[in-house]
């Protein structure tokens, strides 16, 4: 007997179907998209980007006695581009706003706001929150906004990543910040993530050099900070500063850690085949084992001040615990063991 | 005061019959007093209570008769031509709803050749003089004071007419067909749905009642489809638990010779009442105690 037919609703359409419902229950209430008059619009001041200008030098003029006025002039002749582009267009993206008393408070979306005040809109399109964003919600969207921006100085980035850090940890318990983490809440890539962690915990001078602007290179600031020995840093940052490469920058701290490292003569037994030069780890499939052997090592009063340099280890990643163990051996070797 | 829209782009799914039982219900057996809105430029639900008249301006196109409280030497008639729809609503001026002889239900008929205009008038104007237009109507003191339902009869189009039903409404139903292609209609409506749920104020939500399934027929195609969306756990929670079954007689009491001519006249134990009753019962109880 043949099969009887069965029916049903295509695929594509069960899934235009789902999704739609499902975007419905997760947003509706939360948010709702709008057009907002552009006067009852207000820039956030805790907003980590450090723009000087503000909606008033737009609208009445930047004054000569500001104590900014260059830095604001700057700003300005940068947003007549995107103003030109949106008196054509309007603005791409909404802004994201919350209510503040009969005014909207700008969480994502200044330069926006400002550009379109200046090319003479009178409203803009805005995603307004019906509540004042938690904390954390709060920075995550001026993050996510800020890491689509090009212009933004390292020292920007990091204030924001900072924030974050900060506004995570007051709404959900002081947690120790993994790379691992910063990278789930950010979806920075893991390098990256690993990056800002340590350039976050660097040494002053490092910081110094990143505040003024001498440094503006994560990954270069993540390698001059990582380097341990106050001597070999201070040549790094004097090489960076003269316009080396990372390339070049990684050669001066290899060259300078076989130069540190003291070579501990140990009685050589004869024996058939070539000579060995080094002791072989060997290998382990477990990275815990890498951090018990660290752990122990770290308990030792003169290792305590290294702690600080594992603290962004996920010791469920096999290449972050080998990239730890060596990071051991540089310490151990740099310290001259035995 | 409730706002009941039934919609679904595709068409013959089952709205006008819908707006028809669920405004008869309200007003008739539930006794509230009803607004009945023709959105529809075919302004099929309007023929149900008045005896729309061919307008000889638009020969294919319905226009409603002359209202019963129209008085040509009466001096206040004096710039009105007697005839009331709800397309005045584009134009500037007032809406008179006529009287029906449903108890507790008026209506604010549809005007085809009006209505086609508002779903033509072009992008750049839309929102203002369509998409907002009805529910300035809509919350105006005098049909918020007269009125505590209005049920909404739509074209089967995702145009401007639509989405000015979408933003006056507080509660929507989506009759469907268990077929394809009414069921492609389906997220039409959802699409739309979405667009304005996103623009509400959490105070305001533009409740999704459900979809009702109508016309359904005892055959394979109809049941399978049906389990399939009842299955998925996303739109199944939207599926109503009741439906309404093909049956001649809700055609049938179109006719204006019909007799009786409300379905809720029918005796008690009449099938396509029971029916009938149970899917507004349901509906009603969504609406009127649960937001």
């Amino acid at each position: 007997m043949a099969k009887k037919k069965r029916f049903g609703v295509s695929q594509a359409l069960t899934r235009g179907l789902t999704e739609t419902i499902n975007v419905v229950e997760n947003n509706a209430g939360i948010f709702r998209n709008t057009v907002l008059p552009l006067s009852r619009i207000e820039l956030d001041p805790e907003n980590p980007r450090k723009l000087a200008i503000d909606l008033l030098d737009i609208r009445q003029g930047i004054q000569a006695t500001d104590p900014w006025v260059s830095q604001k002039q700057e700003e300005l002749e940068r947003l007549k581009e995107l103003a030109a582009t949106i008196a054509s267009t309007g603005v791409i993206n909404p802004i994201v706003v919350y209510k503040r008393g009969d005014i909207y408070r700008v969480v994502a979306g200044e330069r926006r706001c400002l550009a379109s005040v200046l090319a003479g809109k009178q409203e803009i399109d805005a995603r307004v929150f019906n509540e004042k964003p938690k904390g954390f919600d709060l920075k995550l969207v001026q993050w996510v906004e800020n890491t689509a921006r090009d212009d933004l100085s390292l020292d920007e980035r990091l204030d924001n990543i900072r924030d974050l850090i900060k506004e995570y940890c007051v709404q959900y318990g002081d947690v120790p910040i993994t790379a691992t983490l910063l990278k789930d809440i950010t979806s920075l890539s893991l390098p990256q993530a690993t990056y800002y962690l340590t350039v976050l915990n660097a040494p002053d001078d490092v910081k110094t050099l990143i505040k003024d602007g001498t440094l503006r290179s994560l990954d270069k600031a993540a390698l001059i900070a990582s380097i341990t020995a106050p001597a070999v840093r201070q040549e790094a940052i004097t090489a960076c500063i003269e316009g080396y490469s990372l390339k070049q920058l990684r050669s001066i701290v290899t060259k300078n850690k076989i130069l540190t490292t003291k070579k501990v003569i140990v009685p050589n037994v004869k024996r058939r085949g070539r000579t060995s030069t080094r002791v072989n780890m060997g290998y382990t499939a477990n990275p815990k084992v890498v951090k018990q052997l660290i752990d122990a090592v770290l308990l030792q009063e003169r290792y305590k001040k290294y702690v600080a340099t594992f603290n962004s280890v996920n010791w469920d990643y096999l290449d972050q615990a080998t990239k730890a163990f060596r990071q051991l051996i540089d310490i151990l070797e740099l310290e001259q063991v035995g | 005061m409730k706002v009941i829209a039934f919609l679904n782009n595709k068409g013959g799914v089952g709205k006008t019959t819908c707006s028809r039982l669920m405004a008869e219900y309200l007003s008739k057996v539930k006794r509230i007093p009803t607004l009945g809105i023709d959105f529809d430029p075919q302004c099929n639900f309007s023929h149900q209570y008045l005896s729309m008249e061919i307008d000889p301006a638009a020969p294919e196109g319905l226009m409603p008769p002359l209202h019963p409280d129209y008085n040509p030497h009466d001096p206040d008639d004096a710039d009105w031509d007697g005839r009331s729809s709800i397309a005045e609503i584009f134009y500037g001026q007032g809406v008179i709803p006529y009287p029906t002889y449903v108890e507790n239900l008026d209506f604010a008929p549809g005007h085809a050749e009006r209505l086609l205009a508002a779903e033509a008038v072009r992008k750049s104007e839309v929102v203002d003089k369509v998409h907002r237009q009805l529910t300035g109507f809509l919350s105006s003191p005098d049909v918020c004071e007269a009125y505590q339902a209005v049920v909404i009869d739509t074209a089967p189009s995702k145009g401007p007419l639509t989405v000015s039903v979408m933003k006056a409404a507080t509660h929507i139903v989506i009759p469907s067909v268990m077929e394809e292609q009414p069921v492609q209609g389906i997220y039409g409506m959802l699409q739309l749905w979405m667009q304005e749920s996103l623009t509400r104020e959490k105070s305001n939500p533009l409740t999704l009642i459900g979809i009702l399934p109508n016309m359904f027929k005892q055959t394979r195609l109809h049941k399978d489809i049906l389990k399939s969306l009842q299955d998925n756990a996303a739109i199944g929670k939207y599926i109503l638990p009741i439906k309404l079954c093909q049956r001649i007689v809700f055609a049938e009491i179109d006719a204006e010779e019909a007799t009786p001519r409300s379905i809720f006249d029918f005796p008690d134990h009449h099938v396509a009442r029971c029916e009938a009753l149970e899917v507004c019962e349901h509906l009603a109880e969504r609406i009127l105690n649960h937001g």
